[in-house]
């Protein structure tokens, strides 16, 4: 019998048994919970309400954070022209990494799953994500070297070989998203590989008695019922594509406008390269808001999608 | 039970506080030398095992903030490297640093450092650091390829493009240059300025000069004009030293610290390398060059031990094992110099009475300097006249949004 | 962030997902032909790596990039340059430490939370579960500059044990969650015997709750402990010196500063780096699965 069902048998008894008993569990309950909430309190949410309340305050040199500058820090990033640049970038990576892994993710789990030697290709595009991102940046940074292989590879074809992709501004983030989805691709493949089998084959087969094409099938039956699956990969890609560091910090290393090639990356710049902490702590502040903006929207369209399929 | 947990909570909490403290004073029971030079880390640590220190390296990056917030914290260093000039003003300023001008005092009495220096280290007048380095920004060559084109060391303007167009007739590039690592776009900039208005140079770093001005669009123009007739390598290497050593060009305008990494890298440093003074663009000016100081400093808290450590470093001996390590010259006149090139610029200096001028990196105030240095680094990359135009007017703009504010 | 991590490694069930899919098709050629000149796409700068490392500095300057190595010999001086120059041994021991101490404790310290939070009725619940989750919302951007401070200011900035603390942290949030719902999942009946038997909350469950939740909790170790190893951001902030710095921050001592490096070494010292990771990934695939599948779904 559950307490729900006790209550109704005697109200008002053995409410008051009740209440006591949530009190004297909440007790036991939280002091399990002691220490995740003192770590997560002082390691994680604390810094956060810090961080907010930094942006607002102008770092003294050599003294702290001892002066209010009101919003003084958010005008400054209004009118600077390198956040401006820094967003920009940040854009395109939300953009590319909105499209780029669910489609190629999409279009490789469609073209290996029926395929012989299935194992050894998706352990070829899963490859790339056991290594540290660190590693991959160090590795196609040589790749996209003047005298790199995608230099060579290109004069092969007799293409422009002389192209210095981490040192030009139209060419280096497209750059480094496309090393990014190298590495990132295999979790998009793998998650709509399962997604792929676990569809309910009836639907499927039902739409091709009727005589409806592989490509009717695919966009009016396969891709809705998958669409869960997709929601998932596009909302973990777009967090992860924005709040990208390792990759671009490693490879944009020679490249004089680094600071600028993303938020994440100019506010480290600001910080810890320029010593201009509110100002830093600003942008810090800027990124969480996207990011909860980002999440607000993933909610509200899973519920769509959850309520589409019922 | 629930108790128990409370408790096990309770201990957990003092024994990090605990852990901490332990942490917090053993690292103050030994005096460290905090340092951003990780390739000279071996040959700190080769002093420390003398003089009672640990040597601990930064990354660039982060060495500043590292010290800035140390100093907020009340944690200076015990003893660090910085820069000279805008960034010595800068952190002296904080109060955090201690006076010198004792060890100075005894360091010229007993020979040991040139009181010439001494300006170099000093904040108006006092003395706040003691040299690690002093390193002159020289032209090195390839003495074989000069050689095999009847080249001699050029002692005019005219000598040395006379040298570089005959280079390239030859096919070899005449001069090694890149963006490596972040830092040096300021070299060649510095240079054309020096060579033609070191004048004009000096103003730009006090803010009385715009960078938009006729005298930096002139140096610009004779950097444009070499570029465009192929006179420098491709700037996007990452092994610049490694390059030149191994032949990639047959001139390196750079510090002399660097002669033992051409070394490393395989150069014949006693047969091959050669170095001379670059010349004058403008023949009526004096001979000068470019010298870099690499201060050493001492926290104004620092204890005895800290001090003594200190003071190692302005023997006879500690210069000697600072050499014998790195092949570093930190100007102490009883050490003999650790390669031949190091004297004969001494001795060329001394026979041109030649003028020491501070590098960009020091002098360009220091809150603006990674800015400024990226855009001179996006001209290296693409050396035009319009993107000139362009560096110029970017140049201009962080530098008078800096001086509007002060 | 930690989102990404639910679902990292955790599907490579490759031989389940080959079972679901028995019933395949006759792959038609061009397909065939796709698939493999994407696969030389992404294998091109494995090929890379694995010959560069191969080759003596002087041999890479001047070689094509895509050539064989004319021996393999060079290798051991590459690693040997590799190692000593990033420090790498002291490196290696300080991500070990971090990883295996730092995702232990907290895997630990979110099954003490999830046993909280999964097993006792109160009133709150959802407050201090969100709380604790709220831990893996806000991008690590905005713990940087607080954490530098604050760190500067209680003197463990540059220390093992300020490093164990924040891995410690931040790699509980994610385990909380996946360990409430398995808790959640698990019989009551058994706490009501024991605790009628006067068994301390405590003894409870270690005795009786932890051994059912091994599995996933050996998966998420694994999990974080490969997340600590990988960073390069929060060891980047909080430590500096070669004594305290992580593997993948000994690894940016090639880059920057006066060092000058050749492309061979930094190649070879990557790949040692992300080694460990690899080698554990493949060993242990199968703990990776076991525990995981139940988080995913």
């Amino acid at each position: 019998m559950s307490a729900e069902d006790l209550a109704a048998i005697v109200p008002a008894e053995m409410g008051r048994a009740d209440r006591v008993a949530r009190r004297r569990n909440a007790r036991t309950a939280l002091a399990f919970m002691v220490p995740a909430l003192v770590l997560v309190l002082g390691f994680l949410l604390m810094p956060v309400v810090m961080n907010v309340w930094f942006s607002f305050t102008k770092w003294k040199r050599f003294q702290g954070f001892n002066e209010w500058a009101g919003i003084d820090n958010y005008e400054k990033l209004v009118g600077s022209v390198n956040f401006a640049a820094a967003f920009q970038n940040t854009v395109i990576w939300v953009v590319a990494s909105l499209i780029l892994p669910v489609v190629l993710g999409l279009s490789l789990a469609l073209l290996l799953r029926n395929m012989r030697f299935e194992e050894t290709a998706k352990t070829i595009f899963f490859l790339p994500r056991i290594l540290a991102p660190t590693a991959v940046g160090v590795i196609w940074y040589y790749v996209y070297a003047p005298d790199g292989i995608l230099n060579n590879t290109l004069s092969l074809f007799g293409l422009p070989d002389d192209v210095g992709w981490l040192y030009q501004d139209n060419t280096i983030t497209y750059a480094i998203i496309v090393t990014f989805v190298w590495q990132m691709v295999g979790l998009p493949m793998v998650l709509l590989l399962l997604g792929l089998a676990a569809l309910p084959k009836d639907p499927i087969e039902a739409a091709k008695m009727d005589g409806a094409t592989p490509f009717q099938v695919f966009t009016n039956i396969t891709l809705p019922l998958l669409s869960p699956t997709i929601l998932i990969v596009v909302i973990l890609s777009v967090l992860a594509g924005f709040t990208a560091f390792d990759h671009i910090w490693v490879m944009g290393t020679s490249f004089p406008g680094k600071k600028s090639l993303s938020l994440t990356v100019y506010m480290y710049y600001e910080g810890f390269s320029n010593n201009a902490w509110g100002f830093a702590s600003a942008i810090a502040v800027v990124l969480g808001l996207i990011v909860l903006a980002i999440t607000w929207v993933q909610a509200i369209v899973q519920d769509r999608v959850d309520r589409m399929l019922k | 039970m629930k108790l128990d947990i409370v408790k096990r909570g309770t201990a957990l909490i003092t024994l990090s506080a605990m852990a901490a403290g332990f942490v917090a004073s053993a690292a103050s029971a030994e005096v460290v030398l905090t340092h951003d030079k990780s390739p000279w880390q071996a040959g700190f640590e080769a002093l420390g095992a003398t003089a009672g220190f640990t040597a601990s390296a930064y990354p660039t990056d982060q060495y500043i903030a590292f010290v800035q917030s140390s100093i907020a914290a009340g944690t200076t260093p015990a003893i660090f490297t910085w820069w000279t000039g805008s960034a010595l003003a800068d952190v002296v300023s904080s109060g955090a640093v201690a006076s010198v001008d004792d060890v100075w005092d005894a360091a010229i009495a007993s020979g040991d450092l040139p009181a010439g220096v001494r300006g170099l280290f000093s904040v108006d007048g006092t003395a706040y650091a003691v040299p690690i380095n002093v390193a002159r920004w020289v032209v090195l060559y390839n003495k074989q390829m000069f050689a095999d084109n009847g080249i001699a060391e050029p002692a005019s303007w005219a000598d040395l493009e006379a040298a570089a167009a005959t280079l390239k007739a030859a096919g070899i590039t005449p001069f090694e240059a890149s963006v490596q690592d972040g830092w040096r776009g300021f070299i060649w900039f510095q240079e054309f300025m020096i060579r033609t208005n070191p004048d004009a140079y000096n103003k730009l770093h006090t803010g009385e000069l715009a960078y938009d001005s006729p005298e930096v669009h002139a140096a610009f123009d004779m950097w444009v004009d070499w570029a465009s007739k192929g006179y420098f390598t491709d700037p996007r290497t990452t092994t610049e030293a490694a390059d030149f050593a191994g032949g990639s060009a047959a001139m390196y305008l750079m510090g002399e610290w660097v002669i033992g990494s051409l070394g490393e890298s395989g150069m014949d440093i006693g047969a091959n390398l050669g170095a001379f003074i670059m010349p004058n663009a403008d023949p009526a000016l004096p001979s000068q060059v470019i010298v870099e100081g690499g201060p050493l400093l001492l926290s104004a808290s620092a204890d005895d031990a800290a001090k003594a450590a200190y003071a190692f470093f302005v023997t006879q001996e500690g210069g000697q094992a600072w050499a014998d390590a790195l092949g570093l010259f930190n100007g102490n006149p009883k050490v003999p110099a650790p390669n031949g090139i190091i004297d004969e610029i001494t001795a060329d200096m001394t026979a041109g009475n030649t003028i020491a001028l501070q590098r960009w990196w020091e002098a360009v105030p220091a809150a603006i300097q990674g800015d400024m240095v990226a855009e001179l680094s996006a001209f290296v990359l693409n050396p035009t006249a319009e993107q000139a135009d362009m560096t110029i007017a970017n140049l201009d703009a962080i530098n008078k949004e800096y001086w509007a504010e002060q | 962030m930690t989102v990404q991590v639910p679902f990292d490694l955790s599907q490579l069930d490759f031989a389940a997902i080959a079972q679901k899919e028995r019933a395949r098709n006759r792959t038609s050629p061009w397909i065939v032909v796709l698939s493999v000149l994407l696969a030389l796409l992404w294998v091109a700068p494995f090929y890379y790596l694995m010959v560069s490392i191969f080759k003596s500095p002087e041999e890479y300057a001047g070689s094509s990039p895509f050539a064989l190595p004319e021996g393999i010999t060079p290798v051991w001086a590459n690693i040997v340059d590799a190692w000593t120059t990033a420090n790498m041994a002291q490196g290696f021991a300080n991500s070990a430490l971090y990883g295996v101490v730092g995702a232990s404790v907290a895997v630990f310290i979110a099954a003490l939370a999830a046993h909280g939070l999964a097993r006792f009725q109160f009133n709150g619940k959802t407050f201090w579960f969100m709380l604790i989750f709220a831990g893996t919302v806000f991008p690590f951007q905005m713990y940087l500059i607080p954490l530098f401070f604050t760190y500067q200011q209680m003197g463990i900035i540059n220390t093992k044990f300020g490093m164990i603390l924040f891995y410690t942290a931040v790699c509980i949030p994610f385990p909380v969650l996946v360990l409430r719902n398995y808790m959640s999942q698990i019989s009551t009946e058994m706490d009501e015997a024991a605790r009628m038997d006067g068994c301390s909350e405590f003894r409870l469950f270690l005795n009786i709750v932890l051994p059912n939740c091994w599995s996933p909790m050996a998966a998420l170790f694994l999990l974080q402990f490969t997340w600590i190893w990988n960073d390069l951001l929060f060891s980047t902030v909080l430590s500096q010196s070669t004594d305290v710095r992580s593997i993948m921050s000994a690894l940016q001592v090639f880059q920057g500063g006066y060092a000058s490096t050749s492309p061979v070494v930094v190649l070879t010292a990557s790949l040692i780096a992300s080694l460990p990771t690899v080698v554990l990934f493949l060993a242990l695939r199968k703990t990776f699965l076991r525990g995981i599948s139940i988080s995913a779904g």
